[in-house]
This record gives structure tokens, sequence and C-alpha cells, in this order.
């Protein structure tokens, strides 16, 4: 895989992610269906967005470690107003802000999911969506497996 | 508090300033620019040689491009970013450089054209990481009012309430807007007409955010000793505290309400939090009145818990029943605010305290209001007491 500038689909209209060339593990881990983020070697700590060193403790040293791909749904909107003509025929859409298992928030979208139905507290799980020929998006859908809204 | 910052307070004071806000389809940002400059100056009673320092922010003409259109050198020039957050920074610059004798009067000047389209504002949403305000092209969080909405909707969770409770705001500045022969939006507004107003991102709807329009201003820094032999009345600087960012402090949210990485728990000022008042050797009963930044509404009721005007929670009901109108108990952006007078970066609201706190507003003049604050959800304070 290789960092990507390209902004806009130009097939789609859809807006694409940025890749960094720091990134490229974390998108690698994507395409292969595995959620991936770094993990600090001194603190054991994780964060996120992705950053050259420790946000707990500066330390440079970390390793690319997969994590749960669960988590609960932390904040989310709903978007009624259309930004672009991709979206248009998307609103109205949720964002959510999903707090992983393992501490850090990532804001992405819910699949498989009404948007009537979408609350915080829901149990979620990493689920994968190819979005161009290279990119895969990471986003979120509801967690079958696992029983009740949690307190956050 | 330091002893520079003790003998500080007063001693230098906003001696001018000046106003374009609408649509201006036939000018350009300079020539908005100049046009602010010429109003201040005027305003001031000052003459263009008399400016010897020149501050500009980075959307419109770069600084060296407006100095070369004014034909004025200046001893002290910065260029800031265009970002509402660092206006009251900026105002505090001028005054720390008149206070050290930098420069004896600095200018403040922005012009701008239309919306912020083809401007930083477009790309910022592409940085590394999240936008500035939370943004995530790719999944559709688009625009400033992702961070206000996504804020919101934390507060409400927390604390309880809904969109209903941002209504009481909204109204309020349409009121005080409907006073101001200056404001963009001057249509009535009720509470249903609010209701009825469309989601933009729920739980935001049209009516909670602002507009953003053409326009120039221009705010005149100078001693206070100087600025008593201006025009008009001196405004002094009593106190002023700077934009507290990080982690914890997300854009356009309140800390502690859990967006993005913030923590969850229910924030209170401490001390520190709440140094300008020190500053200024007042607390808050002495306010007269608050101007806040209200890109967004709900920053409104993030401002009053951020300086302590009421408790964790206790903003939803500190709005109602009229208490943040003129006639109240603390009147908040009396012109009518970002959502109803119009968007200059802001600048517009710095300029209205600076006008209240000489008593010069007309129809919507708070009644003897001496201290005016300016004072925003994430921290920067500047506290402004007028001459009289």
């Amino acid at each position: 895989m290789k960092p990507s500038t390209q902004r806009i689909d130009e097939a789609t209209g859809r807006y694409l992610p940025i890749i960094y060339p720091e990134e490229l593990p974390h998108w690698e881990g994507l395409r292969a269906r595995r959620l991936v983020l770094q993990r600090c070697n001194a603190c054991h700590g994780t964060w996120f967005p992705i950053g050259p060193t420790c946000p707990h403790c500066l330390s440079p040293e970390f390793a690319w470690a997969q994590m749960s791909g669960r988590g609960v749904i932390h904040n989310y909107v709903v978007f009624h107003k259309a930004w672009t003509p991709w979206l248009e025929k998307r609103v109205p859409y949720a964002v959510i802000q999903v707090e992983l298992d393992e501490g850090p928030r990532l804001t992405t979208n819910l699949l498989d999911c009404p948007v009537g139905e979408v609350g915080i507290g829901l149990r979620v799980v990493a689920a994968y969506e190819d979005i161009t020929d290279g990119i895969t998006l990471l986003q979120f859908k509801p967690d079958t497996e696992a029983s009740g809204k949690r307190h956050v | 508090m330091t002893e520079v910052a003790r003998a500080f307070r007063d001693k230098t004071a906003v001696a001018g300033v000046g106003m374009k806000l609408g649509k201006f389809p036939g000018q350009t940002a300079l020539s908005l620019a100049i046009d602010a400059f010429k109003l201040a100056l005027d305003d001031s009673g000052l003459k263009r040689e008399d400016v010897d320092g020149l501050i500009v922010l980075s959307f419109g003409s770069d600084y060296d491009r407006l100095l070369e259109a004014l034909g004025l050198n200046v001893r002290y020039a910065h260029q800031g970013w265009s970002h509402g957050r660092f206006i009251s920074p900026t105002v505090q610059f001028a005054a720390m450089a008149v206070a050290m004798g930098m420069a004896k009067a600095v200018a403040i000047v922005n012009g701008k054209r239309g919306k912020a389209f083809g401007q930083a504002g477009d790309t910022e949403m592409w940085r590394q990481g999240l936008g500035p305000h939370g943004e995530s092209p790719a999944y559709g969080a688009l625009r400033p009012a992702f961070g206000a909405a996504i804020s919101a909707q934390r507060y409400f969770h927390l604390y309880g309430g809904s969109n209903d409770d941002l209504a009481p705001i909204c109204v309020a500045f349409r009121k005080h807007a409907r006073l101001n022969p200056d404001a963009v939006r001057r249509d009535p507004m009720t509470l249903e007409d609010y209701r009825r107003s469309p989601w933009i991102v729920e739980p935001l709807r049209l009516l909670d955010c602002c507009q953003i329009n053409d326009g120039g201003s221009c705010i005149i820094v100078t001693s206070a000793e100087r600025a008593r032999d201006c025009r008009k009345p001196p405004v002094y600087i009593s106190g002023m505290q700077g934009v507290h960012a990080g982690p914890q402090y997300h854009n356009l949210a309140l800390p502690g309400l859990g967006v993005a990485q913030q923590k969850v728990y229910k924030y209170k000022p401490t001390p520190e939090d709440l140094y300008s008042y020190r500053m200024a050797g007042i607390t808050q009963q002495d306010v007269d009145a608050l101007i806040t930044y209200d890109a967004f509404s709900p920053l409104v009721l993030f401002a009053l818990e951020r300086f302590g005007f009421c408790g964790p929670g206790e903003a939803r009901e500190f709005v109602r029943n009229g208490r943040i109108e003129l006639d109240g108990e603390l009147p908040i952006n009396t012109s009518g605010g970002l959502l109803s007078e119009g968007h200059l970066s802001g600048w517009n609201l710095l300029i209205e305290a600076a006008r209240q706190a000489r008593g010069e507003c007309g129809e919507r003049q708070v009644k003897d209001a001496r201290i005016v604050q300016y004072a925003c959800f994430l921290g920067e304070s500047l506290i402004f007491r007028g001459d009289r």
C-alpha cells in the first residue's frame, strides 16, 4: 500500500481519507480486516489519532497492535444537511464516536443500523468497508453478540 | 499574579473601533480592511502616522500588502491565524506590545470576503488526525457544525435536556439584533419559529448556526494615557487570559463532556481557570454584560459554565425567562451575536464589547454598563472597563 493525497474519488464523488506515510500499517491492517493501532512499548497505552510518539508518556517506542474491535457508542450526531452530492443520497446519516474497549475513541459511521436506532451506550463491533480498489475504511456495526447498553 | 500583571490592569485601552458587515460584492478583502481602518482612525481621532503597530490574521490581505496599500510603516507587525478563538489573544498581544513600549498604538485589522470556501477552512478538515472541530471527511463528518453538534449531544447526555434548551438563546439574540441596524438577521423569531427550523446536524437546527458575511473590522489599542486624549472615552483592558488547549479542550466543547478523547466529568472552573477576574480585581457578579463566541448556540451554555456564572449543567436553566436579554440579570451578546448580527471571525463581538463599555449602543445599550467581559468556552477572556 502507498500513501495517498487524493481527496475525492473522481468516479463517485465520495470524499476519501488522506493516507499519511506513518499511518500505513493501520491502513494495511484495515485491508486485511484487522483494526490495528499503536501501543506504547514503555507504558502499554494505546492512542488515537495516530501520531509519532506516545501521548501518555512521550516514548517513541511503539508497536502496531491488533485491537479487539469491540466498543460502545460514546457519542453520535445525525447529518440532515448534505454538503456534497454524494452525501445527498445518504442523508439522514449518523456519525458516531466509538469508545474502543482499549480506550481510544474513533469517529466513524454505523453500518447495518437504521438511523433511528443509533444511541449512546450501544455495543458495536468493527466492520470494514472497501471504498475504492485500494482503500478500506474502518466502520462499526451493532454487536449482535453483546447484550444491553453500557453506561458511558 | 505577577508584578507585571498587577501593574498592567487598566494601563492599556481600546481607543478606536471600525466595522463594516454585510454583503459587499464590489469590494475585496483588502478594501474592506482599509475601510475599517479608516473608520477606526476616525472613531479614535488618531492620525494614520500615530499607528506604529499592525496585526492581521490569515483571512484577507497579508500584513505587508495591507501596509503597502495604506502607505504606512510600523515598528511592530504580526500576522496570526483567523479562527475565532484567536481574536481575543490578538487583542492581548496588542495590549502587551503597547504596555512593553514596543508600539504606541496597534491597529488590529481584518478584511474578509464571503464564505470560507476556497480558504484554509476547507482544507484543514483533511489534516492528519481529525479536523480542528473533529471533522473526518471520509465519514461525512463535515464542517464546524459537526464539532458543535457532538458537543451539544454529550452535554444533553450528561446533564439532561434537549435541543429545545437552546431556543431561549437564539430568540434572545434575535431580539437584540432587531435593535441593531448593522445586524444581518433581523426578522422576528419566536420559540415556535425556532422549533420549526430544519435540522442541520441533529441536535442542531439551522437557527443554532451563524452565517458568514463579508466585512472588515479594526480595533486600535493604545496606552490608557493616550486613549484619554482620543475622541471617544477609553475602554480599559483590565484583565485577560488565554485560550486553554489540549486533548481535554476539544474545539466547540466544554471540558469534561467526553467529546473525542476528553475525559468525562462535571467541569467546574478552578481559580487558575478564572485568572482574568483576579487580574481585573472583579468577580462574575461585577460583569454588566457578557459577550461570547456564539458561532453555534450551545457555545453560550458552555461559556456560562466555563466561567462559573452557574454550576455544571445549570446553564440550560440560566438562559431562560429573559435572564440573558437586555434588561435581564446578565445580558449576553447585545448586538445579536454571531447568530443574528453576523460573523466577522468574531471581531464584531469585541467591537460590541467596547461600544457597550463606552455606552454608545443606543436602543440596545445595557444601562450603566461599566464592566463588559468577552469570555468563551475555551477559556479565553478579556475584561473591559468603561471610563464612567
